[in-house]
């Protein structure tokens, strides 16, 4: 509740925030209500674009706010003119009987387009035979601000109304964006510049964009920027070019005034956005600077036929240096310095590589895009090379691991600056609010991401009962230390340990149990060995045995038949990986998962080389030490895991972390997880972790009434009431003591008192609504 | 006709001579050399073969080209059409090498860009008539523009020293910042050290309160490591503060230019003071002058006889040339000044 001051702060002040709030305890529909209460209250009803991660997680907030929507109509007593939309891929909200059959998503999108776009439609009008896509041209029939009625859509809801109507749901979501109070998408939407430009751009300035679950927000913006590139693309990008050089002569011989059109727009500028970018309608995009938009493209790729054979000059050029047997690692600075001493590559063009492309294509009018996928990715990564010299590094590794024979080069052009990606966003919007459950160290994300914040904050839980329990065993029942640190990690005596505990753990658990490693290796290995040492077995007798595998299907088999197990009283323990599919975004709540058992900690791969180039540059540019960001990083995948098992305030489950060297981490937990370790619980054996989690679970097991909540972690109106009187008397009694302090010292800070005076009512004025 | 590319795919072909067909499998050093006469690939061991007692015709049927053996190079890239259109771009870069900054408009300079791409596609896919063409007018630019040619070359030379020196000059400063703080983490992790030590030692020498003396010890090696902290903070924050800026910048803007060197202050404004009209000698002959040249007392005065040549001179001259009606304005303004002054000189002396 005291979160609404900090929050309207933002809002009102136009700033940038991070919050950290508990998961599983309604952090969603609190931000929503505040932030639609916030929208409805003023009268230039600003938008609210609200980021989640996965599909689930989106419906999930379309449901909430559906919910919310109903609940302010019963409390107003009318309904408000709200429009809510969810925007998901074309692959899930496809209508069309054959495309929507189709299994992956490029195909689906590439499929759509061909029956979509805008030369196809001109075609239709001139008569010719094309196939069309019906849902998709009724659209066009109706209103364009208003193509579907007022209310909250849920993806369901949509399609439904999609199918009713027979009109496509998601060009409905996406036309219908500027008209609408509310989007839900994916973050990807707003971060990855190749989606953003298209989705995005048309997104006003006094938006509040929300990312949730963004504890691996920077993440996110690395991937988006980053391209790798193997020989099998490059080989397709050179058949892609090829392609485009028949269309080319095609076109030539058929209908060369569109290209002759084409070339007179690039003699004169890169499209017509200039204007519109100046007018800043647009977001801008990383991958294409504001400076590129007002010059004309460069005069030796203005011509077809001249960029094709640029493009394939470019191409071959890479396929030469893949074939360089050791790692390379270097700036692109030295890249392009070699690549204008073999090619005679300048850098300017190659800036425009992207644009030209997509330009190229739109006049040859091609329909199948997937097929010029790869080249599109090389033409990207050239404006980018080109682009930036700082935050970008070139990494070629010609084999796949160490020990391997055959080579399989692939060169990684990876992003190493976070803030590169989501610079825009945060230029663009005023308030952006960035929350998870656990975001710690707080202050390590505007770091990274390069922004400024007004409130930072981290909430606490407020329980009726202490309904979880943090514990971490640092060593054994026979007092020898585990942890999965390099040295010992396959240490028989760790292993065992580990063993132990785990079996333990499976005996007095009720219901679900979920185990997660550092990694797939090192889980294979420890499966491997407690096979061995009989452990299994011994889990056996109490659990079923699920584990999680890098394949998406074998993984929500086991998922399934886990919440099977659970459900119907067998029990069983899933043995997944920390930064896998399942620690993130999958929930164990109540007898899905009773136990978290973080054996280890999950830090990542530090051979890799792509994550040394990243120190490296963190450290140099925003000082943040190796250690620290490792560190870090492996305790926010660790939170992440725990928190996996909490999802409501009845809920409740238990939470070991399993290592030694958790016992230095522990102050970066999230601050709601960390409070609530005893201090009597932090250096616990295996036999005295088991002691406590029973004594946990006995309690746990007493009936727990609704009533004994109310008042402490569920407040009613009259709570509520009492807390804003107790808070307003605070703020008097503070201000009555300023006021006594300036009259005091001197009459000249009289007038400070004033101000306070100022404040505090408008605070008060907050609190009210 | 020129090779058309045909490394679509990687085909097997590719690792055997067309000459002697040996192949990777049966040699493993197997190395492929060109001769960018006619761009025909073969193994090193068919060129000494073929090429070692002096010239001679190209083996691929029907090539026939005379070929020596100092021709031969290794290709860089594996599509050999694109190897003949990178040299043919080296030869025309070396003569079309004009820069941005000689135009006048940046539309011109793309209308230059698309040119020399004309040219450069004339060559690699023209018509034997249109790339004789093409020869000719490489040919006549390159005699007409020779000194530009020349200067452009030695611009882009400079160029590229300087940003290869910058780019050495970067690394080292990473390296030295990454020294420097190993250094101070070794010098943090020895002061914790010893305070540890010096904690101990008085703990076994002196009967103070055990649990004081810890608690003090561990207050000063908080205190210090904050400090620490602190101080390389913000003692690199200069360097750090650089870093951020320049990782955004975005390349591709205009070139700066390196300031000219000032020059130093001119008080007349760049007015040439040298005298137009007459030449001054070192030496007039003029006999009621001629006893001051070595009369000591006037001498040790400091008199010096050519600044009274110069000043005879100037006054003689001054105002001749000077047409009021058409010198109105600025131009006229100075004149006047440099009289003044000479004037002025005048009654000091």
């Amino acid at each position: 509740m005291c979160n609404s001051r900090l929050e309207t702060e933002t809002l009102d002040a136009g700033g940038h925030c991070v919050l950290e709030m508990p998961s599983g305890t309604g952090k969603t529909v609190s931000l929503l209500s505040l932030i639609i209460a916030y929208q409805q209250y003023y009268p230039e009803h600003r938008k609210l674009i609200y980021c989640s991660r996965t599909m689930s997680e989106i419906e999930k907030a379309l449901a909430e706010l559906k919910a919310l929507m109903r609940y302010r109509e019963d409390q107003l007593g009318r309904t408000e003119e709200f429009r809510g939309l969810g925007l998901t891929s074309r692959k899930n909200l496809c209508l069309h009987p054959s495309v929507k059959r189709e299994k992956s998503g490029a195909v689906v999108d590439a499929r759509c387009r061909s029956l979509t776009a805008g030369f196809v439609k001109e075609k239709k009008e001139r008569g010719e035979d094309v196939p069309v896509c019906i849902y998709h041209d009724n659209l066009d029939l109706l209103e364009p601000h208003n193509l579907i009625p007022n209310g909250v859509w849920t993806l369901d809801g949509i399609m439904r109304y999609g199918e009713e109507h027979k009109q496509c749901p998601y060009f409905t979501s996406r036309r219908m964006m500027s008209f609408c109070n509310v989007i839900i998408y994916s973050y990807h939407y707003l971060l990855d510049p190749k989606i953003a430009e298209r989705v995005s751009k048309e997104l006003s300035k006094d938006c509040i964009v929300v990312f949730d679950e963004a504890h691996n927000i920077d993440n996110v913006c690395i991937e988006s920027l980053s391209t790798d590139i193997t020989e099998d693309s490059l080989r397709k990008a050179t058949r892609g070019a090829q392609n485009l050089e028949n269309r080319i002569s095609e076109m030539k011989d058929t209908d060369a005034d569109k290209l002759k059109n084409e070339y007179a727009k690039l003699v004169e500028g890169l499209r017509g956005a200039d204007e519109a970018r100046e007018e800043d309608a647009f977001m801008s995009n990383p991958a294409l600077p504001d400076d590129l938009l007002k010059e004309a493209v460069p005069g030796n790729i203005r011509r077809a036929e001249h960029f094709v054979a640029f493009l394939k000059r470019f191409v071959e050029y890479l396929k030469t240096r893949m074939k360089v047997r050791q790692v390379i690692s270097e700036t692109p600075p030295s890249f392009l310095a070699h690549l204008k001493e073999h090619t005679y590559i300048e850098k300017k063009p190659l800036r425009f590589c992207a644009e030209r492309l997509t330009s190229l294509v739109r006049t040859l009018e091609l329909t199948s895009i997937e097929d010029y996928q790869p080249l599109q990715e090389v033409a990207t990564f050239a404006t980018l090379v080109a682009t930036y010299e700082k935050g970008f590094l070139l990494i070629l590794e010609p084999y796949e691991s160490d020990a391997a024979e055959v080579p399989n080069p692939v060169l990684h052009f990876t992003c190493l600056d976070a803030a590169i990606a989501i610079k825009p966003v945060f230029d663009r919007f005023s308030s952006v609010i960035i929350t998870s459950g656990t975001i710690s160290p707080l202050e390590m994300y505007p770091k990274m991401l390069g922004f400024t914040t007004v409130v930072q904050e981290s909430y606490s839980m407020s329980l009726g009962r202490r309904s979880f329990l943090p514990i971490i065993v640092t060593r054994g029942s026979d007092q020898v230390p585990v942890s999965s640190g390099f040295q010992v990690r396959n240490e028989p005596s760790v292993v065992r340990n580990y063993g132990n505990l785990l079996t333990e753990f499976s005996k007095l658990t009720p219901d679900g149990m979920v185990v997660f490693f550092p990694s797939y290796l090192y889980m294979e290995s420890i499966i491997s060995m407690w096979q061995g040492m009989g452990i299994l077995d011994e889990v056996w007798k109490y659990k079923l045995i699920l584990v999680e595998t890098p394949d998406a299907q074998e993984t929500s088999l086991a998922l399934e038949t886990y919440r099977t197990a659970c459900c119907n009283g067998r029990g069983a323990v899933l043995l997944c990986v920390a930064r896998g599919k399942v620690s993130e975004g999958i929930d164990f709540d109540h007898q899905y998962g009773r136990t978290v058992l973080c054996i280890g900690v999950p830090f990542q791969y530090t051979e890799s080389r792509i994550l040394k180039a990243r120190l490296e540059f963190l450290r140099e540019t925003y000082r943040i030490r190796e250690n620290d960001f490792l560190s870090f990083d492996a305790m926010r995948h660790a939170a992440q895991c725990l928190g996996r098992v909490l999802r409501g305030k009845d809920d409740y489950g238990i939470m070991v972390l399993a290592d030694k060297r958790f016992l230095k981490k522990r102050t970066q937990l999230p601050k709601w997880i960390n409070q609530a370790i005893l201090d009597s619980e932090i250096n616990l054996s295996t036999d005295m972790a088991v002691g406590s989690a029973k004594k946990f679970l006995r309690n746990m097991a007493q009936p727990f009434k609704q009533s004994d909540q109310e008042g402490v972690s569920t407040w009613s109106l009259k709570d509520l009431e009492k807390f804003k009187e107790s808070q307003d008397e605070e703020n008097i009694r503070a201000l009555r003591e300023a006021q006594m302090q300036g009259s005091e010292v001197q009459n000249g800070n009289g007038e400070r008192g004033d101000e306070y005076d100022v404040e505090a009512e408008a605070e008060m004025m907050q609190l009210d609504h | 006709m020129s090779p058309k590319s045909i490394a679509l795919v990687d085909n097997p072909m590719d690792d055997m001579c067309p000459i002697c067909k040996s192949t990777r499998y049966l040699n493993k050093g197997i190395k492929f050399l060109i001769n960018p006469e006619c761009y025909h690939r073969m193994c090193s061991t068919c060129v000494d073969r073929i090429f070692t007692a002096g010239p001679a015709s190209c083996p691929v049927p029907l090539c026939g080209k005379t070929l020596r053996k100092r021709g031969f190079k290794p290709a860089f890239f594996a599509d050999l059409g694109i190897e003949r259109e990178v040299d043919i771009r080296k030869r025309v870069g070396q003569v079309f090498n004009r820069r941005q900054e000689e135009f006048e408009t940046l539309l011109d300079y793309n209308d230059y860009l698309q040119d020399t791409e004309d040219l450069i596609f004339d060559l690699v896919n023209g018509m034997a008539k249109e790339k004789l063409q093409a020869e000719e007018k490489l040919k006549a630019y390159r005699a007409m523009n020779l000194q530009e040619i020349e200067d452009n070359k030695r611009a882009g030379l400079e160029e590229a020293d300087y940003e290869r020196r910058k780019e050495t000059a970067e690394k080292e400063a990473a390296r030295q910042r990454r020294l420097k703080l190993i250094r101070e983490q070794e010098e943090g992790k020895m002061d914790v050290e010893k305070s540890r030590r010096d904690m101990l030692e008085r703990l076994a020498n002196t009967d103070e309160d055990p649990t004081a003396i810890t608690r003090q010890a561990q207050k000063v090696i908080l205190k210090k490591s904050s400090a620490r902290r602190n101080l390389t903070d913000s003692s690199s924050d200069p360097n750090g503060g650089l870093p951020l800026d320049s990782s955004l910048s975005i390349r591709g803007l205009k070139k700066k230019v390196a300031p000219i060197a000032e020059e130093a202050y001119d008080p007349f404004g760049g007015i040439n003071l040298t005298p137009t009209r007459y030449v001054l000698n070192d030496e007039y002959e003029n006999e009621w002058l001629n006893g001051i040249k070595t009369d000591t007392r006037i001498l040790a005065g400091g008199y010096s006889l050519p600044e009274y040549y110069a000043r005879t001179m100037f006054e003689a001259f001054s105002g001749l040339g000077v047409f009021i009606n058409d010198e109105v304005g600025p131009k006229a303004k100075p004149e006047v000044r440099i009289k003044k002054e000479v004037e002025i000189d005048d009654d000091v002396f």
